[in-house]
């Protein structure tokens, strides 16, 4: 389900190496099924540079509003011109059409920090439990 | 420790439709099954079933029920035809909102009460108060002992199983069978859509609820609810209106009977209105881009002016809207107000409160 070749966070994003420096960032499925219905994306623009695990911009759900943070530090080179326009993406689609931006990334190798697809499987997993438990109580 | 939830009678209905579940005032109810988004568009042009059985429901009955109901409500129940249900509030003898909630006569001393879910042993303690030990008074809270959905949107009457209710006027109310199920239903709803809200015992909830899934209405969470009657211009207690909120504020002063003999709040009433209430609930419409949500603040020229109480995204108008209070000199329909987003004043607009009304046209915004 979350594509083995991407990278996550604790906090749900991940990021698709495309070179050694540029990456494409999303959210994960994890996190838009908790979200529901994405309505609006506040999205750095380009040339802004993040820091990896900083506030970087806020996703709107129908229900709620929450931060979205830098998976890793560097610029901003390309925001999903589509998925501002329709935020609805990233729930139909999480890692394809749902991309958020593209980074050039000023520290390659804080992508080793960030947890592989079999790490961040687990996590989910984990979640999932607590919360079905959560809510059989 | 946390509390423990109460639990409605469809509660296992919720966990098998894999429903995402929340805490509502005290109870575990399914904030959306699939998608509020979903939900809500069933609603506004089809049919869609909730749970809301979280609403209070508490009969009054013995031979001063109507006069009980006519010292406490600012609407006169004794005036009430039988078979008929209003919209009223309970005020406190300051003139604050303990609730807003609907009272429907079933019969010359018989009356049912759906209030709100939160507060209720302070609500009740206020009824027993003003009861005293009279035994021609008698107040049974049987919201434990029952179920109440409330199916709502433009196709409801095609549903075969409401055939026997839609003679039912708007807030008209009665006994009926659906699908061998005794239930009470009436022509009332929290959505701008035409619908019924049906009570039954509890032991039927299952019977009931699987009557509409079977003809294929959508089960809706608390996310549509709220979304739907934010767009209807509806208050929620709680957010929109409290003990601190009278009528008049909450523009709701089309619920109090002024020639309603002498109720409860009634003189702190008159005083507020002879002297002219200072703020007002309002709606209000982005004109710039984000969304508005509760306790967000409301500004003008950098200045606090109110908070907002409501708000979200309406996916009929596909548009940005809320609800807030603000000083009266700036409740005028069309006043320019910012409501400060992310630490930045947002351009917003004055408006009818009502930003949703049925089968008017819903043009979305020209902004």
């Amino acid at each position: 389900m979350n594509p083995q070749e991407y990278k996550y966070t604790p906090e749900h994003e991940w990021i698709c190496p495309e070179s050694k420096d540029k990456g494409k960032v999303g959210l994960a499925d994890y996190a838009q099924s908790q979200l529901g219905d994405i309505v609006f994306l506040y999205l750095p623009a380009p040339g802004t540079q993040v820091k990896q695990g900083k506030k970087m911009g806020e996703v709107e759900s129908v229900k709620a509003v929450s931060d979205i943070f830098a998976p890793v530090s560097g610029q901003v080179l390309e925001v999903n011109q589509t998925v501002i326009d329709e935020p609805g993406l990233v729930n139909k689609d999480p890692y394809g059409a749902g991309w958020l931006l593209r980074l050039e990334l000023s520290k390659p190798p804080e992508l080793d920090a960030l947890m592989d697809s079999d790490e961040y499987d687990k996590l989910i997993a984990q979640l999932s439990e607590e919360e079905s438990e959560q809510t059989e109580d | 420790m946390m509390e423990l939830l109460k639990k409605t009678p469809l509660n296992k209905v919720h966990h098998e439709l894999r429903a995402r579940m929340i805490d509502f005032a005290g109870w575990q109810l399914p904030v959306w099954y699939t998608s509020i988004l979903e939900e809500h568009r069933a609603v506004r042009s089809g049919a869609g079933i909730f749970d809301v059985s979280d609403m209070g429901r508490v009969w009054i009955t013995g031979r001063k029920a109507a006069a009980f109901l006519d010292r406490l409500l600012t609407k006169r129940a004794g005036r009430l035809e039988i078979g008929s249900s209003q919209l009223c509030l309970l005020c406190l003898e300051d003139g604050g909102i303990l609730d807003d909630l609907l009272a429907y006569r079933v019969g010359t001393d018989q009356y049912l009460i759906v209030w709100n879910a939160g507060d209720i042993e302070q609500k009740l303690g206020w009824l027993q108060r003003w009861a005293g030990s009279d035994p021609d008074i008698v107040i049974q809270d049987k919201t434990a002992d029952t179920v109440m959905v409330a199916v709502q949107g433009p196709a409801v009457c095609q549903l075969r199983n409401l055939k026997g209710v839609c003679h039912l006027p708007r807030f008209g109310h009665t006994r009926a069978r659906i699908e061998d199920v005794e239930v009470l239903a009436a022509r009332t709803g929290y959505t701008g859509e035409d619908g019924f809200e049906i009570i039954a015992d509890a032991a039927n909830a299952l019977r009931l609820w699987g009557s509409f899934m079977r003809r294929g209405v959508k089960p809706c969470g608390l996310g549509a609810r709220d979304s739907l009657r934010l767009e209807a211009g509806m208050l929620l207690y709680g957010r929109d209106m409290d003990k601190s909120t009278n009528p008049f504020e909450a523009g709701l002063g089309w619920l109090v009977e002024m020639d309603n003999g002498d109720f409860i709040g009634k003189s702190a009433l008159l005083e507020i209105k002879r002297q002219g209430v200072k703020r007002k609930h309002i709606g209000f419409r982005m004109t710039g881009q984000g969304i508005a949500r509760l306790g967000y603040k409301i500004v003008r020229c950098g200045q606090e002016v109110g908070q907002v109480t409501s708000g979200g995204y309406a996916p009929t108008l596909n548009a940005n809207i809320g609800f807030g209070h603000v000083p009266i000199e700036l409740a005028t329909i069309g006043t320019d107000i910012e409501i400060m987003i992310r630490n930045k004043p947002v351009a917003a607009k004055v408006v009818n409160r009502q930003f949703y009304k049925r089968g008017a046209q819903n043009e979305p915004p020209r902004i």
